[in-house]
Formats: C-alpha cells, structure tokens, sequence
C-alpha cells in the first residue's frame, strides 16, 4: 500500500500502561505480570520460539515480575523456577515506564509509483508462505 | 459544332432520364450533387433523426470501439467515487462493521520479525484478535507452501481456539498453483477452515470490480467457479443471502472516502513539502470538484476507508478502546502490506493500497447496501443482461429531446423569405429570447438524463453505467451540431433518386 511508503517508527512518545495497571493488588514495584487475562496462558520457550505449554489461568502466578521484554512484544517471567515467555495479550501486566506509540508518517504521491520488483523472500531459504 | 458553344454541363444539373437507373445510382454515389444534397438534408424526418443517432449511440456502447465505451465507464466510475457517490452518497452500515488488522513494515521492523513470520506468530496474532471478539476473522495471507516450521501445531491449535470460541475463520486457497501444489497447506485444511477465492480483478491495474463468483475449494474440481467469491461468501455466511438476480457480470465497488477517524489518530499523511497532514479533512462538495478540476489526485487521500488495526498493538496487548472498538463484533481481514509483496492495487480513492483493503471494501459494500450491490448487469426475466441494453435505452430520452431540438432548427432553415422586422433590440433579442431558449434546451436536456438515471439505478446498475449515457449524449449533440444525420439523409435520398425543388439560381 503506497501509504506505508515511509514508515516513521516514533518511539516513546504517550504510552499507555498495561491493563489494570492502577487497580491491581500487587505491591511489588517495576515491570509485574498481574495475572493472567484469558483462561489459558501460552508458554513460549523463547521470545519467537515454540509453545511448550498452555497454563490454566487460575495456575498461573500472580504479580510475577517481568524479567525480560522482546521486540515482539513478548514478556518473560519466572513459571513453576523456569523462565518462559508469554504473549502480553494472554496476562494482565503493568509497566514502571511507557510503551511506545504507534505512529504511521504516509506518503503521498505514490500514485504514479509502485515497486517494480519483486521481493527477495527468505533467499536462500525454503520457499515459504506469504502472499 | 452544334454543342460547342454551349456552356459545359454543371454538376448541379439533374441527372439525365436516359441513363438508367442503376447507372444513376451509381454515379450519384460516386458524385453526389452538393446542391441536392443539401437541399435535401433540410427535410429529414423526425422518424430518421432518431434512429440515426440510436444507432450512432448503440454502436458506441455495444461495439466499444477503441475501448473507449469501457474506459469512459470505469474514469467515471472513479470520478463518482471521488467526488460524489464516496463523499456525499455512500453509507456507511459497512464501515462500522468491517477492520483490517494490518502487518506493516514498521511492524516487523519494531517487533524485529523480519517477514514471512513462522505460523506460531501468526498464531500469537491472531490469538490477540481472537480475544477481543471479532464477529469473524479472514486471513489475507497464503499458507501454500510446505515450509519445514515446527510451530505450525501452534497455528492450527489457534484455529481450534477459533471453533472452540464459535468466531468463524476463513483462509483463502492458492490460486492458478503452477506445480499442483494444494491450495491450502493440508495441515491448516485439516482443520475443515472453510477456504475462500481470493481473486481480485483491476482494470488496467485499478481495482475497482470485484467478482461475484469464486474457485470451489474442497471439492473435486477446485476450477470450478460455481461459488461466491471471498467478499459475498463471507456476506451469505454472516449476514444472510445475497440478494442478486443474477451472478453473471461484477461487483461495482464504491469507494467510500471518508478516512476512519481512528486511523486519523496514528496515521498522517505527509505533503509534498513533508509536512504531516491530518486524515480528518473534511473537504465540501465545491471544493472537491474545485480540487480534482485542476489535479486530481488533490482529492486522493493516502488514509483509508476501512479501519486499520496494527497488528503491533495488537502484539503489544494494550487495552485501548480503539483497537477493541475496531475488532469488537466486527469481519476482521488479517492481511499486509509490504514492500514487495505483489499484492497491491490502485484504488480510485487511496492510490496504491494492499488488496486486504479491496476484499474490505467489498464486504463494505455488501453489508452497506444489505447484499444487493451495484453491478454491471441486470436481470430480464430471469437472464442475465449486459448493462449496454439498459445504457442504450437509458439514451433514448436524451435522443428523443435532442432530435426534438435539432428538428426546430432543421424547420428554421427550412423556411424561406427574411426574418420578419421587429422591433425588439438586438440585446433583447440575443441575451433574454435566447438565454429562455437555451435554458429550455438545456432544462430538457437535465430532463432526460434524469429519467436516464433513474431507469439505470432501477435496473441495479451504477452510477458509472449512466455517466457513461451522458458521454454518449454529448457525442450525440455534437454530431446534431454538425448536422451529420441531415447529411446522411441528404446522402441517402439523394443516392435513391430524391430531387428536391430547388431555389432559382441554385
């Protein structure tokens, strides 16, 4: 899509803390996992790694710190002494600082313009999905 | 000598009785009298006028020589949608009941997850979306190929999550697969998602149809396009039956204009000079017509229709009303747009856009106009027609009152002996009789079109299909200017032996 054109990445810039951030019970300060938000919790063995198990909710700790945030998004906390990864929309979490806005800078003019090549997906790699 | 000093035959004189008929015949094709034909063009029948330029207008909307029939169609089509029907005219039912859920470059780029993504992330995704309780999910996304990725368990448990939930999900299936490859990834397929036709069509690259029939997946002969298309699939599943009288022909997709406000709130359009622009600009009807007279892709806006969900917020799992306005209850299409990625098209409204945005405004148009959309063809009796017959007679009332003008003038000259002395001023004359005369003309005219109008929305069609007649009709009026059906008239009487009484001295 032309609008995407030139993307503009603003980082931190009005964030909003995670859910609940002010009405949760925990008393320990910094980077917290509530609680979990669905009924089951997914465990990632890595920030873009595999599942390797799904939590009950009511199993799953509550006001866990977070030890480790990735680019994904991915949060990671200590469950049963292992550290794992959860998907942030799967807990309820709360932040000391602030999440980055997302913000899109659209070029214009790209009417007249497409890319007139084709993208070199995955080279070297088996082909893969992706339309 | 006898004939010597008599003066040379003039071509003006009539035809010898001697020579016969067909002879005559031929020679007057082969040198008309001017003189005769000119004097004969004067009484052409009303009758003649008429269906002179039915013909004219048929052969043009039939025969579409040069292209020019379906290019006129498809400009205006993009005209309407920019000035008129997208800003003004079209509701918007669909818009609050359609997002896309869009992966961006800064979304891979933020979340450092450099494109195609594994399943299981697609998965984290969708999984995110699901939580918010869309009324039903489509991936714009081809899982085709038989990738070695060992989170694919974690994407198909996704999709069990989905049936668990009750929240429809629907793929979409390869299309003309070189190599047999199947048309969904048989694991995903496993799974009974139901599988949609993807296809889109452009026109000289600009999507502004969409096909109301689609490839049959899931059965012996997946080429077989006896079923809906993605959007009107989708439409039969979620919103009830599509109320076509036909399923020949396609979809006119209207373009709505109005930016979704929420995009305006992270989206910003830069000008030429780069400075960021708000998406909220809301631009009056004059303006807009002012804007696209001059340039017209002034009136072009960069954000679009449909309301967009980035996948990163989506990622980040932030609890923003926004975002849970925009999935909450809502079709979401789950789709990118990437450099790169051949899945674009020009839109009349937004220039270059993901084709996500295309089957989005589809469904818009379906739920906006509850499943009967504008098409190009109608029914009659139970068949399916071309939208030509219904333009053709949509110019008949056009023809009809211009054939009627063009006779008054025709009488005019017709009549002999000097204008009649009067005392009125010249400025009366020219600027008042004249002006009542042309606002009549032109009153008439509107008139017409009108009805032209309105028979071609009775018959379903677009508004594209009836500017179309209007084109027609001033190709119409500029060939009654010229006098070209009189000329034809005079060419023909005169070659079948018609001789007028002509004027001493002529």
């Amino acid at each position: 899509m032309r609008i995407f054109l030139a993307f503009t990445f603003a980082g931190a810039v009005l964030a909003s803390p995670a859910l609940a951030a002010t009405t949760d019970s925990c008393s320990a300060t910094g980077d917290l996992v509530i609680s979990a938000r669905t009924p089951q919790v997914d465990l990632y063995d890595a920030a873009g790694g595999k599942r390797v198990q799904s939590m009950d909710a009511a199993q799953f700790p509550s006001c866990a710190p977070i030890t480790g945030r990735a680019p994904n998004m991915m949060l990671q906390v200590t469950v049963g002494g292992k550290k794992v990864w959860v998907p942030p929309y799967m807990v309820k979490y709360r932040f000391a600082g602030k999440l980055p806005a997302v913000c899109r800078n659209l070029a214009m003019g790209s009417n007249q313009q497409k890319v007139g090549a084709t993208r070199g997906l995955g080279e070297g790699c088996p082909k893969t999905g992706g339309k | 000598m006898g004939d010597e000093g008599k003066p040379q035959e003039q071509t003006s004189e009539r035809p010898k009785k001697s020579i016969g008929r067909l002879r005559g015949v031929y020679l007057r094709v082969r040198r008309p009298n001017r003189a005769y034909m000119e004097a004969l063009k004067l009484h052409v029948p009303y009758w003649f006028v008429v269906a002179w330029l039915i013909a004219f207008s048929s052969f043009q909307i039939w025969m579409n020589p040069f292209g020019f029939s379906d290019l006129v169609q498809r400009y205006t089509q993009d005209i309407s949608d920019l000035l008129i029907t997208g800003p003004h005219l079209y509701p918007n039912t669909g818009h609050e009941k359609v997002s896309v859920a869009l992966i961006d470059e800064d979304t891979l780029h933020s979340a450092n997850m450099p494109w195609p993504w594994t399943y299981g992330q697609h998965a984290v995704a969708l999984g995110a979306l699901r939580a918010l309780k869309p009324k039903a999910v489509v991936i714009d996304i081809l899982f085709v190929d038989n990738r070695p990725d060992d989170t694919l368990p974690e994407l198909v448990e996704e999709i069990r999550r989905y049936q668990k939930d009750r929240i429809p999900i629907y793929f979409e299936g390869g299309i003309d697969l070189p190599f047999g490859e199947n048309p969904l990834r048989p694991e995903i397929a496993a799974t009974d998602v139901p599988i949609l036709d993807p296809s889109i069509l452009v026109y000289q690259g600009v999507a502004r149809q969409y096909p109301i029939n689609g490839r049959c997946y899931r059965t012996k002969n997946p080429e077989n396009q006896d079923c809906y298309s993605l959007a009107l699939k989708l439409y039969q599943d979620l919103f009830g039956p599509v109320k076509l009288d036909t399923r020949d022909g396609l979809m006119e997709i209207v373009w709505g204009t109005n930016a979704d406000p929420t995009n305006a709130k992270w989206m910003h359009p830069k000008d030429a000079d780069g400075n960021l622009q708000s998406c909220n600009t809301e631009t009056n009807f004059f303006r807009r017509i002012y804007l696209a007279f001059f340039d017209t892709s002034a009136v072009i806006s960069s954000c679009p229709y449909t309301g967009v969900i980035p996948v990163q917020s989506l990622l980040s799992g932030q609890d923003d009303p926004d975002i849970t306005n925009l999935a909450h209850d809502r079709v979401i299409f789950y789709g990118a747009s990437l450099q790169g990625a051949q899945d674009k098209s020009f839109t009349p409204v937004n220039g270059l856009m993901a084709n996500v945005f295309v089957h989005a405004m589809a469904m818009d148009n379906l739920i906006s106009f509850h499943g009967d959309p504008e098409t190009n063809t109608f029914s009659m009796n139970g068949k399916a027609m071309n939208g030509n017959l219904v333009q053709i007679v949509a110019t008949i009332p056009v023809i009809l009152i211009l054939s009627w003008f063009h006779m008054r003038t025709v009488r005019r000259k017709r009549r002999k002996g000097p204008e009649p002395e009067r005392d009125l001023s010249a400025t009366f004359e020219y600027f008042f009789e004249k002006f009542i005369e042309k606002v009549w003309h032109y009153l008439a005219f509107g008139l017409a079109l009108g009805v032209g109008l309105l028979l071609t929305r009775a018959a379903g069609l677009s508004v594209a299909n009836w500017v179309e007649v209007v084109f027609v009709s001033a190709e119409l009026a500029a060939l009654l200017l010229v006098d070209a059906p009189d000329a034809f008239w005079g060419y023909l009487h005169h070659i079948a032996g018609g001789e007028p009484e002509l004027e001493r001295g002529q």
